[in-house]
């Protein structure tokens, strides 16, 4: 239990780091920022407590808006990402998996963990742009940030899975 | 009994889930006016520390195009400390005079940007001086070549500042050496473009005209350049004009900012406060 909470905290500080120092420059297309924090959630094994999921979600959320100064935008969308997650990885879970199933590329194959993981990145992005537009009328804008951040998140959580997974299985 | 405690126990990350969502939302509406918050925010010491550290790592990349600034920034001032001298020398031996006009009048603390987001809808700049430094919210914020924005949140030693390229940013200014006035409001889109509503019609617009602070609020004292007019046209409601700016500052490369720190004044704002509230009744 406490091993696997080093393990998640650790990797949430690495994943701050890169969303905060590196991720955050960069402006596809002008507007749209990839919010690869998201990697987070939807790394949990099939099987894990709902609350605890949640609570992560909301600590993600809220170091994240703490560091752009989006006060509450970060840790309502990531709330609501830990709050489908499960629901979403059954979507993508093979037949015969085991109870605690992980959400890895190797585990999944190409096509379903792409797929679940670009399902999870439009929920966060869409939560995330929403709210950030809420007093505004360009909606392009909001859609391009949508979509652009979307695709270009899942891609690089590709990359990290291919990079750092390859040996598991 | 026993399936109420059930049915609770299977719930229970619902009751969480509405909880957690309903803090952060009240968070996101509520932004607006907290002043006691400013530890969720980059004005917070840790987050603040980062910034300064990765900026500073960072700031040794760009050096070139801050030394490319620094000189055009020397060369304006070398041009004004000649066009000072001649007046000077135009002004003969009545030197108190003078001395008057040269005098400094603002004291400035100067400040490095140490985090600045450029495309979002409300940007948000982080400077490395706070209250130790005698900043206070709502002081104003310049650079070298023009307006940056107003102080908005501070701790002790880093402050938030809200840049012209905010949609809550509202800078009243005029056309130099005209009286006529309008309000620059930014929109979202070119980070070197805001837009000015309000200059009436019978004011005489050129391209190229210079934009500045006309002192009206007791942020900026008048005559702070903000931008040049890039172009105009009639205002929606076809009573005035909008023109749109170009702004002086380079909020790309912004890095050197002053915080004006003695312009202003409780006294007057006290005054004014107590006139609306009479008003009022």
């Amino acid at each position: 239990m406490s091993n696997s909470f080093i393990f998640r905290l650790f990797r949430l500080i690495i994943l701050l780091v890169v969303q905060v120092l590196i991720l955050n420059h960069l402006h596809l297309l002008g507007y749209a920022t990839p919010l690869v924090i998201g990697y987070m959630q939807t790394c949990f094994r099939a099987g894990t407590s709902r609350i605890s999921l949640l609570l992560w979600g909301f600590a993600t959320g809220v170091l994240f808006d703490m560091f752009t100064n989006t006060s509450g935008i970060g840790a309502a969308s990531c709330t609501l990402l830990a709050m489908i997650q499960p629901s979403l990885l059954q979507l993508f879970i093979p037949r015969d998996a085991p109870d605690d199933f992980e959400p890895t590329l190797a585990n999944m194959g190409l096509g379903r963990f792409f797929s679940y993981i670009l399902i999870a990145m439009l929920v966060l992005h869409a939560a995330f742009y929403f709210l950030d537009a809420f007093s505004l009328s360009d909606w392009s804008l909001t859609l391009v940030s949508i979509f652009g951040g979307s695709v270009l998140s899942a891609v690089i959580i590709l990359f990290v899975e291919l990079l750092t997974r390859r040996k598991t299985r | 009994m026993r399936n109420l405690v059930d049915f609770l126990r299977k719930y229970l990350y619902w009751l969480v889930f509405l909880v957690l969502e309903t803090v952060s939302l009240v968070t996101l509406f509520h932004a607006g006016g907290y002043q006691e918050s400013a530890y969720l925010t980059t004005a917070n010491t840790v987050v603040g520390g980062v910034y300064s550290f990765t900026s500073s790592v960072a700031s040794y990349l760009d050096l070139q195009t801050v030394n490319r600034q620094l000189e055009s920034d020397n060369e304006e001032l070398r041009k004004r400390v000649g066009a000072l001298e001649s007046k000077l020398l135009d002004m003969g031996t009545d030197s108190a005079d003078v001395s008057r006009i040269v005098q400094p009048e603002y004291e400035f603390v100067s400040a490095h940007v140490v985090n600045a987001t450029l495309h979002r809808n409300n940007n948000l700049i982080t400077i490395d001086k706070g209250e130790a430094d005698g900043i206070r919210p709502e002081m104003g914020v310049v650079c070298s070549r023009g307006v940056v924005g107003v102080v908005y949140l501070t701790s002790a030693h880093y402050s938030v500042v809200i840049p012209l390229l905010n949609l809550s940013s509202k800078v009243s200014c005029r056309l130099r050496g005209s009286e006529h006035f309008g309000t620059m409001q930014w929109r979202r889109g070119a980070v070197d473009i805001s837009y000015v509503a309000g200059v009436p019609h019978h004011a005489k617009v050129k391209r190229g005209e210079m934009v500045e602070t006309n002192g009206f609020s007791d942020i900026f004292p008048p005559g702070i350049p903000i931008g040049r007019v890039a172009d105009f046209g009639d205002s929606a409601d076809g009573m005035s004009y909008m023109l749109r700016v170009h702004l002086f500052t380079d909020f790309k490369t912004l890095r050197n900012v002053s915080v004006i720190t003695n312009y202003s004044k409780p006294e007057r704002r006290e005054l004014e406060y107590k006139a609306d509230s009479l008003m009022m009744n």
